[in-house]
């Protein structure tokens, strides 16, 4: 599958431990970015057919619904979209309402991505989160009458104060309106106000072992409700996975667009630029061909980061022979690795370890 | 006899920091021998690490020619090294003249090494002239210090000159008293050669070159030598003096300092101490004081990644060229790989040496904790000499274990000598004395096994004295000593490169304290990993790693793969500075790590 991502770098309020590319201070570049935005679209050499667009940021939602509907009216006439194509916009609970919500619905966007986070309104103030817990009812409730069917609700593990019971009440009221979730650890990040509020004590948040605790205990509630983990982060009623997502670690090709956005064509990532004036410049940051072991490297990585898994035959075409690894047999015996069908697949229990595991793998 | 009377063969001594280097750069400003432009700072001490050390370790002679009342005199000066690890070498450079400059620190006073290479002059015989140093700073207290010398030292100090090396202050007055007060050599110009190797270096195209004073006789190229120690006979290709940098000259003679070169293939065939005659008409003496150097602190070097240790043994061996004292032999841990176990004169030369090999060579390193040799009588009989803790033999079959210990005098103000006292105790010492040298300084003597003060003896006596107290010591034999092998198990299997051998008494607490430092330092694994801490079969520590729970779950956000491979890279690059013992893999910081346990003891 082909896929294409847009990047909206713009933010009413950056969140305090975010370190994305996003700004709450260039308001004035808005009309600049989407003529920039637009011209890169038109000026793209690749012709896919297209099965899912994912509208990200930033917060899309904070700018108006015009400017959305004339970047994808771009992106249909310059691309073969799919008619049953997944194309979702992020948006935030505060940003949202009917009038916009109907906008998106009306111009094909047909999945939405709430950035809820948290239904503790202290915790979203710490986060330095916008809205508060009525807020995202109101919004999913609204986006529920307009139409919306596939709906996501990203939460965040690792707050200050948070416990089990918080999260699974959240998931319970939550899931009268979610199709999906996302569930990210807390990072906290170089350089965001959230690392200089940990270093000085203003903020204490939960040591590992607590989150995973929590972690592993909404992994199996999850499963009661009856949401599928299908990746390390995602969970979804059946038939409601991202497919966006699930692109990228398939390792489908997908075009970025905008400022910061990456893409991956064949063999070859690249990214643009991750400040206006570059961007605007088309100046890329950067652009990488993988070798055989880089690709072995990200077969592995990312079919161990979802169910999917990876073929064990299609990475020696790569150079890397599991096979004799003894590494790898190690894990098979513990029953951390198994085999299905010719994929090598992780026990969901150790998703938390993936990277430890990825790691014995690529030891080449 | 007349040549002779217009040199002067001579050395500085000091206490570290007293400003040795200091002076020699002023001494060879002043007399010309380089012009300003072309002088380094410190430029005696010529290796970077040196300078950076702030310490002398080898030893650069210099000539120099000083005009006194009309007359051209020249002044040998030989460089020493100022570090108690290299004491040896020290005596063979005093030996090689005929007086030493003594400087003090004019606020600092007397110090540990000030006193102790005041002896080795002394028994040298040779004239000291006490000169006092850092005039300028304004805790300077020339008339104290200068009493104290003639208390402690016992040398007279009243007409000793007051100078400031650093800005030049005195510095005539300091050459004046060269030429004044120091004798003259008095050797026989037509008698048989003798010379006395005080230091060697390797040369790229001449082979190891002899540093000499001739005493007797003299030599020239052509000249057939033979060392009077190895034996050894050599063809003569080239002599000549160091101005500072080597100058060929047709015939170095009595009295003179300067360089052999005879195509010597390694610097292990000079003999520092050793006495060079000529093969044809040989000397039937050779001068006194010849010691075979031996290392007293050992420690396993192995590459970081094992993949590099041909470079590692290219690099031990391009740094033995220069460095006689240093020994190495191959060793297998089954933690850490191929390595080398080596040998060392002291902990500042294990030091510099690893340090060297990371920069200079560009290699990482782990060393293992270093240790001093053993001597293991077994039941059978046996005499064992050990340098390896993981070679120690089962409990049952020793039956008494010696190691060497060390006669140390700590020289400090008299309001720390319960804390110096309390160190020593702590650290297994035997209390021999003390002695008031006036008011403000005391001498404390003890008796301590070497192992106690390897680790970080000096660091623990620095920080309980407010860094008031000096140190020296010299190695004093060895006594029969209640030993133990500390082993530590990691997931049950014994890793031989964490071995340690401690007093019994100290073996717990030391089991304990390895164990907690190493659950801090190994990561989590996938799975639990029991720590412990053993003394044959029974266990005396133990601590648990948890397994790991979570690495990071985070986003992957809009298709950015390449900082997540990278991360991954990262972490894949971190890996090969693991080391595998058994199931478990283990940072090379924690071999590292036990070196420091002192530090955490307190």
């Amino acid at each position: 599958m082909n896929s294409i991502y847009v990047h909206i770098p713009f933010c009413e309020q950056k969140c305090k431990y975010c370190a994305f590319a996003s700004f709450d201070n260039q308001f004035d570049q808005v009309q600049k970015y989407f003529d920039a935005l637009q011209k890169e679209i038109e000026s793209s050499t690749f012709e896919f057919r297209i099965g899912s667009i994912f509208i990200g940021g930033g917060t899309p939602s904070a700018v108006s619904p015009s400017f959305i509907a004339e970047i994808l009216k771009a992106i249909r006439k310059k691309f073969d979209v799919d008619k049953n194509a997944e194309i979702t916009i992020e948006a935030n609970p505060n940003s949202l309402n009917e009038q916009k919500l109907k906008e998106y619905f009306s111009k094909g966007i047909n999945r939405l991505s709430v950035g809820v986070q948290s239904l503790e309104n202290k915790q979203l103030k710490a986060l330095g989160r916008l809205h508060n817990k009525t807020q995202v009812f109101k919004a999913l409730k609204a986006a529920k009458k307009v139409g919306f069917k596939n709906i996501n609700c990203d939460l965040l593990l690792g707050l200050e104060n948070q416990s089990y019971h918080q999260l699974k009440k959240a998931i319970k009221s939550l899931k009268k309106y979610a199709t999906h979730f996302s569930f990210y650890m807390l990072q906290v990040e170089d350089g965001t106000p959230l690392k200089s509020m940990v270093e000085g004590g203003r903020i204490k948040l939960p040591d590992d072992d607590k989150v995973v605790k929590i972690y592993h205990k909404l992994v199996s509630f999850f499963r009661k409700q009856g949401l599928k983990q299908y990746e390390i982060s995602n969970f979804a009623k059946k038939g409601f996975e991202c497919l966006h997502n699930l692109n990228y670690w398939a390792r489908g090709n997908y075009l970025g667009f905008g400022l910061g956005a990456h893409s991956f064509v064949g063999d070859t990532r690249w990214a643009n630029a991750s400040n206006f004036f570059d961007y605007f410049a088309g100046k890329k940051a950067f652009v990488e061909k993988l070798d055989d072991k880089q690709v072995a490297e990200e077969i592995v990585m990312l079919g161990l980061r979802c169910n999917l898994g990876f073929d064990l035959q299609q990475l020696q075409k790569f150079g890397l022979d599991l096979e004799n690894n003894d590494h790898f047999q190690e894990l098979l015996q513990n029953n951390i690795l198994f085999l299905q069908n010719g994929r090598v697949k992780i026990n969901p229990d150790y998703y938390g370890v993936s990277n430890l595991v990825i790691e014995k793998l690529i030891d080449f | 006899m007349k040549r002779q009377e217009k040199i002067r063969n001579f050395c500085i001594i000091a206490h570290i920091d007293h400003g040795k280097s200091t002076l020699a750069d002023r001494l060879i400003e002043k007399t010309g021998t380089l012009a300003k432009r072309d002088m380094q700072n410190q430029l005696l001490d010529s290796m970077e690490l040196e300078r950076e050390k702030g310490i002398t370790i080898k030893l650069t002679p210099t000539r120099m020619l000083y005009n006194f009342q009309g007359e051209e005199y020249e002044l040998n000066l030989i460089d020493t090294p100022g570090h108690v690890d290299f004491t040896y070498e020290v005596s063979r450079s005093l030996a090689a003249c005929e007086g030493a400059i003594l400087i003090v620190d004019a606020s600092q006073g007397v110090e540990a090494q000030t006193l102790a290479n005041a002896y080795l002059a002394i028994d040298n015989n040779l004239e000291i002239l006490p000169v006092l140093n850092k005039i300028d700073l304004p805790s300077a207290r020339p008339e104290e210090v200068k009493k104290e010398i003639e208390d402690v030292v016992g040398i007279p100090a009243m007409h000793a000159p007051c100078i400031s090396a650093k800005d030049g202050t005195n510095i005539d007055q300091v050459l004046e008293m060269i030429v004044k007060e120091f004798p003259c050599p008095k050797g026989d110009e037509n008698g048989k050669l003798k010379c006395l190797i005080f230091d060697s270096y390797y040369d790229n195209f001449k082979g190891a070159i002899c540093l000499i004073r001739v005493f007797d006789g003299q030599v020239k190229a052509g000249d057939k030598i033979k060392m009077m120690q190895t034996g050894k006979t050599y063809d003569v290709t080239e002599v000549g003096i160091f101005v500072p940098n080597p100058k060929q000259t047709e015939v170095l003679r009595a009295g003179d300092v300067g360089y052999v070169a005879c195509s010597i293939k390694t610097i292990q065939d000079v003999a520092v101490g050793d006495t060079i005659t000529n093969a044809l008409d040989p000397s039937d003496q050779a001068l006194p004081g010849y010691k075979k150097v031996q290392p007293v602190v050992f420690c396993g070097i192995f590459p970081v990644d094992g993949a590099k240790y041909q470079e590692l043994k290219d690099a031990l061996e391009k740094l033995k060229l220069n460095d006689a004292s240093l020994q190495f032999e191959p060793e297998v841990s089954q933690a850490l790989g191929f390595g080398f176990r080596c040998g060392f004169l002291g902990l500042l030369h294990l030091e510099i040496i690893s340090e060297r090999i990371e920069r200079e060579f560009n290699l990482d390193i782990i060393t293992t904790a270093p240790g001093v040799t053993l001597k293991v009588k077994k039941t059978n009989g046996e005499v064992l000499n050990l340098s390896n803790p993981s070679q120690l033999p089962n409990p049952v079959e020793i039956e008494y274990i010696e190691e060497p210990v060390v006669k140390a005098s700590i020289f400090a103000p008299p309001q720390y000598v319960g804390a110096i006292m309390e160190l020593c105790q702590d650290k297994r010492g035997i209390y021999k004395g003390l002695v008031y040298l006036d008011t403000q300084r005391v001498r404390v003597d003890y008796t301590l096994p070497l192992s106690e003060i390897i680790y970080d003896f000096f660091d623990s006596l620095k920080s309980r004295t407010k860094g008031y107290a000096s140190f020296d010591y010299e190695v004093a034999g060895y006594e029969k000593s209640d030993l133990v092998k500390v082993d530590i198990l990691l997931n049950g299997e014994k890793c031989d490169a964490l071995s340690i051998i401690v007093h019994k008494d100290k073996a717990y607490s030391r089991g304990r304290n390895l164990t907690e430092k190493l659950k801090k330092i190994i990561p989590r694994q996938l799975f639990e990993v029991p720590i412990q801490a053993a003394i044959g079969n029974k266990i005396i520590a133990r601590e648990t790693v948890s397994a790991m729970r979570k690495d990071v779950l985070a986003k992957c956000y809009g298709g950015d793969i390449t900082r997540k491979r990278k991360l991954l890279e990262k972490q894949k690059e971190g890996k090969k500075r693991m080391r595998k013992i058994g199931s478990v893999e283990i940072p090379s910081e924690a071999f590292m790590s036990i070196l420091k346990l002192d530090d955490e003891d307190k």
